[in-house]
């Protein structure tokens, strides 16, 4: 056989660069059909890049895209579509207030003799699709209205209606559960087994080995390789995507803890979407030096409870102690005095966007006596701590502290708030979801400075959705399962199955273990 | 990398030349319309259309006609004291709806504002019988009271924004009308009517008018010192109004590029949450951002209307006054730096004295100002789309470990996060 004709899709020698960067430097990337082909790199390594590269979205410098041995010309997404090729973005791209339905078929309609849409035979034809792949949306629902996993069904399945042979998924499992990241694996395999090809982009190397057939690497911007996954194993892969042995285990002496910092009792939060609580009585404590990790399936209260915890959100029952003081009714601004919180949702609370990184360096200590003489802002001391924060905690960026916080990448925008939040040396350190969509290598970095910290005596908690992450770091696991907290586990001596009943509910301690 | 290229692909450059771009467009637009123009007149012909051009891009320093009839150019302190005092006002809404928009706010409610500062300037200056109160201090408290109740105006939609999220614009638009009507019913059932002129159907202001035994008498009420800027440019009205503007522009350029307050109004514009989140008072904050910004607006009318050469004409017919509406293109022009206001409402204003040379010297009258303005204001509003394509002009070359631009897709949006930080 030729071996050409072994590659449905090839990508030969991209250089792609934008100014100031090479954001692809001569990378080759072959698909086989059929096979699930992984791509694996940090952020800033050009997976995304290239993938828009393919997808018409951007013209490289160099190089050339074949499909089944001939060269290709993709000069816009349209052109992408006519060569078979569907994408799943990170961020969906639909629009809200439509149906599904009308969701699937946009761009992509049949209309009659006059312009008319027709819905119906659109409609049986993607009913037939969701029943065959097991896909299961409501065709009339509104997209904002739908899970984020449906949501994703629903790109899934606008790859399908347009009879795509290739599909991307790019980072497809961010935003799932684990039921849901089972599913889509499931269905990506039933896709190669109909001789769909598929690439596959993460830096999730669990889900990599699950799934993948064939992974390459990029490391900033160039090829480094690409093995079977059959002969690799996960070590070696986080070690050609970050450069050098990483640790993927945490190491931390076991906790010593101190007396109470936090000190939550019967504390309820209402719900924005329903009427019942979303956080119902909820009692624990935690103590200086330990993590106490919050686990559960995303959606079971964790961020309401956090939002009550920090004041972004009224409590209604309960009390929240803080070093002692009552502080269920206090003002945010004052909670802030003893408590630091690294936010779930860096660009809604962590940043803003628009400052500078030094800007975004002092959110909450403009004010302070350090950084401000008679309300002006003293810019020398400002650039100094920026200066400093930047060092210490290794926050890249293109110009230093006068970066525009939007045009940082995603890891060091976390960086730079847990650099913030960490050396606003507050008792109390609330970590949402800390290293969502995160490389291994800042995981790593990131979880070693939590644990520097519990070491230096501060109370931590965790609430993470990642059981890899709930099993290494936390000295304590309070499961969340519908608004309460259903049991307590030690991570020592349970088990990632275990676990997991807690938090599908299943399993549930008696009351006199959640007190 | 040499210095020129990364001085223009700087943001602040680009916007400059953005703004500059907009304006030389506009008048060569208003050139292209005199010259279609008296091609088209038999009136006209070449000649005319030729120094209408001429005085569109110069008509500052127009002092007439020669002897033989040609135009003449050179000083002229009139046309130059006009322009200041025509800006004064202008500046004012300009860091109005600048100021504003800095903070995440679009006022469009200076319209409304300015209303309610003419109805409390005129009110106090003409309310207090002559001889009571120092000059002075009439002048003063007739200022300061516009300047808060235009704040107090202005709060109503930022605490409707801040209180019940509805939408600052829909809220401004709203408190416009409300303010038209008020005041027209304000000044109907006013007893400091009969100022200057009555007429059946209208009643005319001028706050030199001083109240005197129950009857208004010309030349007993207050107007802004002059502060010798009438010698610097005789026979024109411009007064000490221009430098309480200029003032004004500098004091919010510094509260909102170097103080905490400008900080904190700052942050809760460009995210609420996140200020929020940070324990700033975002609420708070956007109510005073609004107040703040209709305190300008109301503060703009006063200095107009105090000046002591402006006849408030009032009739049942509400409507809401340009200067107003004309502070958004005086902002955008200028990129909403409050700086930047003071050079494009003085620009402004020169083409409106253009104006009046082109009516007053040939028989083109002065509505192709109008034609500029709106250029001009319409490209304003595409300025973002000529900065990038400025952007485009002069690409860095390759420099390693900078960040890229943004770009304008939101797919390169998407792609950003790979392209940034760990390069090096």
């Amino acid at each position: 056989m030729d071996n050409s004709q072994d590659y449905v899709i090839e990508m030969l020698h991209i250089t792609k660069e934008f100014p100031g960067i090479k954001a692809n430097d001569d990378i080759t990337l072959q698909l086989r059909r059929g096979e699930i082909h992984a791509l694996l790199g940090e952020n800033g390594a050009g997976k995304s890049t290239l993938m828009s590269v393919l997808f018409g979205l951007y013209q490289p410098e160099k190089g050339e895209i074949r499909k089944n041995g001939v060269k290709v010309e993709i000069s816009d997404p349209n052109d992408a579509t006519a060569l078979g090729i569907g994408m799943v973005h990170q961020h969906f791209k639909l629009v809200e207030v439509f149906t599904v339905l009308d969701n699937i078929i946009l761009g992509a309609e049949t209309t009659g003799a006059l312009g008319f849409l027709q819905r119906k035979e659109a409609r049986k034809k993607v009913e037939e699709l969701s029943r065959r792949y097991g896909l299961a949306v409501d065709l009339d629902a509104k997209v904002e209205d739908i899970s984020v996993g449906m949501q994703q069904r629903v790109e899934i399945l606008k790859m399908l209606y347009r009879d795509n042979e290739i599909l991307i998924f790019d980072e497809p499992t961010a935003v799932l559960t684990p039921q849901e990241i089972d599913e889509l694996m499931a269905t990506m395999k039933e896709f190669a087994r109909e001789g769909k090809s598929i690439l596959f982009i993460s830096h999730k190397l669990n889900e990599i080995m699950a799934v993948a057939d064939r992974v390459s690497v990029l490391r900033k911007g160039r090829y480094i390789g690409t093995v079977n996954t059959a002969d690799t194993d996960k070590q070696e892969l986080s070690n050609m995507m970050v450069g050098r042995p990483v640790q993927l285990e945490v190491t931390k002496a076991p906790a010593t803890p101190g007396e109470d910092v936090l000190k939550v009792e019967h504390f309820c939060v209402p719900s924005h979407v329903h009427k019942r609580n979303a956080v119902n009585d909820v009692s624990f404590t935690v103590r200086a030096g330990e993590i106490v990790c919050i686990a559960g399936i995303d959606g079971n209260g964790q961020t309401e409870l956090v939002y009550g915890l920090t004041g972004l959100d009224r409590s209604n029952g309960g009390r929240v102690t803080l070093c002692g003081t009552d502080i269920t009714r206090e003002s945010i601004h004052r909670r802030g005095k003893s408590m630091s919180h690294i936010p779930e949702d860096r660009h809604k609370h962590g940043l803003v966007l628009d400052f500078t990184l030094e800007q975004n360096l002092v959110l909450q200590r403009y004010n302070e006596g350090d950084f401000q003489r008679g309300g002006f802002i003293n810019r020398r001391a400002v650039r100094t701590y920026a200066e400093r924060l930047i060092e210490q905690y290794d926050v890249r960026s293109g110009q230093g502290p006068v970066t525009k916080a939007r045009s940082m990448s995603g890891g060091n925008q976390q960086k730079a708030i847990i650099a913030r939040e960490v050396d606003r040396d507050k008792p109390l350190i609330v970590a949402v979801q800390p290293t969502r969509g995160l490389d291994v290598g800042a995981i790593e970095h990131i979880h070693r400075q939590l644990v520097a910290e519990r070491d230096r005596g501060k109370a931590i908690l965790l609430v993470s959705l990642e059981l890899d992450e709930v099993m290494s770091l936390s000295d304590r696991i309070l499961v969340m399962y519908e608004g309460e907290i259903v049991g307590e586990l030690d991570p020592k001596k349970t088990t990632v199955q275990e676990l997991g009943l807690y938090m599908a509910g299943a399993k549930r301690a008696g009351k006199e273990a959640t007190a | 990398m040499n210095g020129k290229e990364s001085f223009l692909q700087r943001e602040g450059t680009r916007s400059v030349l953005a703004s500059l771009l907009s304006i030389v467009i506009g008048l060569a637009f208003g050139a292209l319309a005199i010259l279609i123009v008296g091609l088209l007149s038999a009136d006209l012909g070449l000649e005319s259309a030729w120094e209408g051009i001429r005085l569109i891009f110069g008509g500052l320093f127009s002092t007439g006609r020669g002897a033989a009839g040609e135009l003449s150019w050179g000083f002229n302190g009139q046309n130059i004291g006009n322009m200041l005092f025509r800006a004064t006002p202008l500046i004012m809404t300009g860091l109005s709806v600048a100021m504003a928009y800095k903070t995440g706010l679009f006022n469009i409610g200076a319209p409304g504002q300015y209303l309610i500062g003419t109805l409390t300037s005129l009110a106090i200056a003409l309310g207090i019988p002559a001889g009571t109160l120092p000059g002075w201090l009439v002048w003063v408290l007739a200022f300061c009271g516009a300047m808060l109740a235009g704040a107090l105006w202005g709060a109503i939609p930022g605490a409707l924004k801040a209180f019940l999220n509805i939408n600052e614009v829909i809220a401004c638009i709203m408190t416009n009308w409300i303010a038209a009507n008020f005041v027209t019913w304000m000044f109907s059932i006013s007893n400091f009517k009969n100022v200057a002129e009555n007429t059946k159907s209208s009643y005319i202001y001028k706050t030199t008018y001083g109240l005197v035994n129950g009857a208004y008498v010309s030349g007993e009420g207050i107007a802004t010192a002059k502060l010798g800027l009438d010698r610097l440019f005789p026979g024109s009205q411009v007064n000490g109004g221009i430098l309480i503007a200029v003032v004004f522009a500098i004091v919010v350029h510094v509260m909102m590029s170097k103080t905490t307050f400008g900080y904190e109004l700052k942050a809760c514009g460009a995210n609420r949450h996140a200020a929020r989140y940070a324990g700033i008072a975002d609420r708070r904050n956007i109510v005073l951002s609004m107040a703040i910004a209709g305190s300008l607006s109301a503060g703009g009318a006063a200095l107009y209307w105090l000046s002591g050469n402006t006849e408030f004409f009032w009739s049942t017919y509400q409507a809401l006054p340009a200067i107003g509406f004309n502070g958004i293109p005086v902002a955008l022009l200028a990129v909403c730096n409050p700086i930047g206001v003071i050079f494009t409402a003085i620009f402004m204003s020169m083409l409106t004295v253009s104006g009046l040379q082109l009516t007053n010297l040939t028989a083109y009258n002065e509505y192709i100002t109008d034609v500029i303005i709106s250029v001009i204001v319409y490209l304003s509003a595409f300025s973002l789309v000529i900065k990038l394509w400025l952007g485009r002009r002069r690409p860095v070359p390759p420099k390693l470990g900078a960040e890229p631009p943004s770009t304008p897709s939101q797919s390169a949006a998407d792609a950003k996060d790979e392209k940034g930080g760990d390069a090096e």
